[in-house]
């Protein structure tokens, strides 16, 4: 029996239309990812990555084809509904961490059960703090965001993005501010949390932290050129080597 | 219900993240709702306070003038003037009167021994005294033979006490009022400032007989007369006997209106009642305006704070907040920021009432009304400027608020 399906689409496309101008962002793309895969998404600079996780993370409404996301048709879905799936099905990971400022880890870890109307997370703090101990930050709950390193910031940013149990972590250049070391940590995590279960899908441009994932899908142009699972992995440990360092 | 006590933590804390600019902000609200507290109670004290003068007359007092009306900008008089004969009916007639007094005033120019000032002389009988509970310092009033007899004395004020005899006691000694030399039988006690300015106590009262006698020119008649019903249950009932004699002694047929006014304390205190709330409206009227600026302060905060806080936005939309969520934030942090400017501004008013009073003596009473007044505009300014900036916040497109540099 085949796996649970955790996204799905079919002949998505995406238009933009500036004027007399259109791009074509993204063009009949089809994939399915299923429950517990480690997806990367590498491709050049335009090629539509960002789009793609985009409409994935139902922030942005395709020009044309179906879009399934844990079993719900997306395209279907009015604005309230999509906060909702947004709130309860997917988390986000930015570049540029998107934490809010001069609060601290917990109250950032805590928002998207703010606007849980589930009434699922009846202790958004307790949530919050196991969150934030998975991505070993257990000691700098109280911290403020200002007071942390970028490193620290991006996994408050995983936290938040783990605390509301989604069907789907959607990672945009997590580690594009980042130094190797640091981006070396976060790949790491999402092998963590993966092997934990949970399904990720991460957009990046280094072949270094794609090589973490289970599986690459790469576009060019707005349509998929390849798709295939990863052969010898990255882990930490053989990461760090190749940069000379060694496991600290 | 839990998601908006939820919201409201999470504008708790934005504002929080910005005191000194959210405190900055309020200022307007601040200074608006202390402007509308003070101006309102200024014009309630002074309300007030001329009700209690006016209630210091007495509450039996029934005043009766010749009718006049305004025509091309002077007053001019409709029918027959108040005069003896009038008053000499009303004082057969009139059961529900017990004490009535005819009353002339005169311009004058009065000189004593230390200076001289304009002033005004009241020409009245003995009777006066009592219905307005004038009292004595020194001396005596005149009495019913002066006014017989038309002696030239006079009673006085202390204000014109002052300037005519400075530190000499008045007594006995002469002024001479328009030249006209009259004595000084009683020096009246003081009474002070009247609430809308005029100096009580600037007064020559003298038998209305010598003011006609000698003062009073061409002129007939009464400029009015005051009575005192008997007692405060028949001021209604001395009213409509007075408007009956009157009008028969004015021979007014059935179908015409009185010549004349008859007023008892109670409507002049409405009367006063109405124009001083006019005032007071009208005050409160211009302090809303500082409010309203006020407003627009905390509008133009709130659409710098939308602007810049547009990637929060963003984030709180990629997050799963809904655009509901996002406007009742920002109209929450406007109204807590407004309601905060609303209790701030409650105790500057309230503090500004007392450094008035210490300053002038002038005693304000803040009212109550005052403070809902203050308070509720102070948050319907905060709904209505703060919506703006909301809606623009919640409208935001959170791919490109995600973006925004
Ligand atoms: N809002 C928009 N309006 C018009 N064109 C857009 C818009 N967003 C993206 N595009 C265009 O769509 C194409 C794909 O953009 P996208 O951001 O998905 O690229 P990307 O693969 O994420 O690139 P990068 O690696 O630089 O982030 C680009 O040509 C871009 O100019
Ligand atoms: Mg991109």
């Amino acid at each position: 029996m085949a796996n649970k399906k955790v996204i799905e689409t079919k002949n998505l496309s995406k238009v933009f239309k500036n004027g007399d101008i259109e791009v074509h962002a993204l063009t009949s793309i089809n994939m399915v990812i299923e429950v517990g895969e480690f997806v990367a998404i590498m491709g050049a600079s335009g090629s539509g990555k960002s789009t793609l996780l985009n409409i994935l993370g139902c922030l942005d409404k395709p020009s044309e084809g179906d879009y399934y996301l844990d079993g719900v048709h997306v395209n279907k879905l009015n604005k309230n509904e999509l906060a909702a799936i947004r709130n309860q099905k997917i988390g986000f990971i930015f570049q540029s961490y998107n934490l809010l400022s001069r609060t601290t880890a917990l109250e950032n870890v805590e928002l998207p059960l703010v606007y849980n109307r589930t009434g699922k997370f009846l202790n958004p703090a307790a949530h919050a703090k196991m969150a934030l101990e998975k991505v070993g930050l257990g000691n700098r709950i109280y911290h403020k965001t200002n007071e942390l390193s970028g490193g620290e910031q991006q996994r408050v940013a995983i936290a938040r993005a783990l605390v509301n149990d989604p069907a789907i972590i959607l990672s945009d250049e997590a580690t594009g501010n980042l130094d190797s070391k640091a981006s070396i940590e976060v790949a790491d995590l999402f092998v963590k949390l993966n092997d934990q279960g949970k399904t990720i899908m991460m957009i990046t441009h280094e072949p270094e932290i794609a090589q973490f994932a289970k599986r690459m899908i790469y576009l060019r142009d707005g349509r998929i050129l390849t798709d295939e699972p990863i052969k010898n992995r990255s882990t930490k440990e053989s990461a760090l080597l190749e940069l000379g360092l060694t496991v600290s | 219900m839990r998601q908006l006590f939820k919201t409201f933590k999470v504008a708790f804390q934005a504002i929080n993240k910005n005191r000194s600019r959210s405190l900055l902000t309020v200022l307007g609200i601040i200074i608006g709702v202390a402007a509308v507290i003070m101006t309102i109670s200024a014009g309630e004290g002074a309300n007030k306070e001329v009700q209690d003068q006016i209630s210091g007359l007495g509450t039996n007092l029934v005043m009766i003038f010749t009718k006049m009306e305004h025509r091309g900008g002077s007053h001019v008089r409709m029918g027959r003037p108040i005069d003896k004969r009038d008053f000499d009916i009303l004082q057969k007639n009139a059961v529900w009167i017990s004490k009535m007094s005819p009353l002339v005033n005169v311009g004058v120019q009065a000189a004593g021994p230390n200076g001289y000032k304009p002033t005004i002389v009241y020409g009245v009988n003995h009777e006066y005294f009592d219905i307005l509970s004038r009292e004595l310092a020194l001396g005596d009033f005149f009495k019913e033979d002066d006014v017989k007899t038309a002696n030239k004395v006079c009673v006085i004020g202390e204000t014109t006490r002052k300037e005519l005899f400075a530190d000499l006691d008045p007594i006995g000694r002469q002024i001479r009022i328009d030249k006209i030399p009259f004595t000084v039988v009683g020096l009246l006690k003081e009474v002070g400032q009247g609430a809308m300015g005029q100096d009580q106590d600037d007064v020559i009262l003298a038998p209305y007989t010598t003011i006609q006698d000698r003062l009073y020119g061409h002129r007939r008649g009464y400029d009015m007369i005051m009575a005192s019903a008997l007692d405060e249950n028949s001021v209604a009932n001395a009213k409509i006997e007075v408007s009956e004699l009157l009008r028969e002694s004015h021979q007014i047929r059935p179908f015409e209106k009185d010549d004349f006014d008859v007023m008892t304390q109670v409507e002049l205190q409405e009367i006063t009642g109405n124009i001083t709330g006019i005032l007071t409206t009208l005050l409160g009227a211009i302090a809303s305006i500082s409010l309203i600026v006020g407003g627009i302060g905390i509008m133009n905060i709130m659409l710098v704070s939308v602007t810049e806080r547009t990637r929060e936005i963003g984030t709180r939309l990629a997050i799963g907040a809904r655009e509901s969520d996002i406007l009742t934030q920002f109209l929450i942090e406007a109204v807590v920021l407004s309601l905060a400017g609303g209790i701030l501004g409650t105790v500057l008013g309230i503090i500004g009432n007392q450094v008035i009073y210490k300053l002038t003596n002038f005693y304000i009473p803040t009212a109550p009304y005052s403070i809902m007044i203050g308070f509720g505009f102070a948050a319907l300014v905060g709904i209505a400027f703060g919506y703006f900036p909301a809606r623009k916040a919640a409208k935001l497109n959170p791919i490109d608020a995600l973006r925004y540099e």
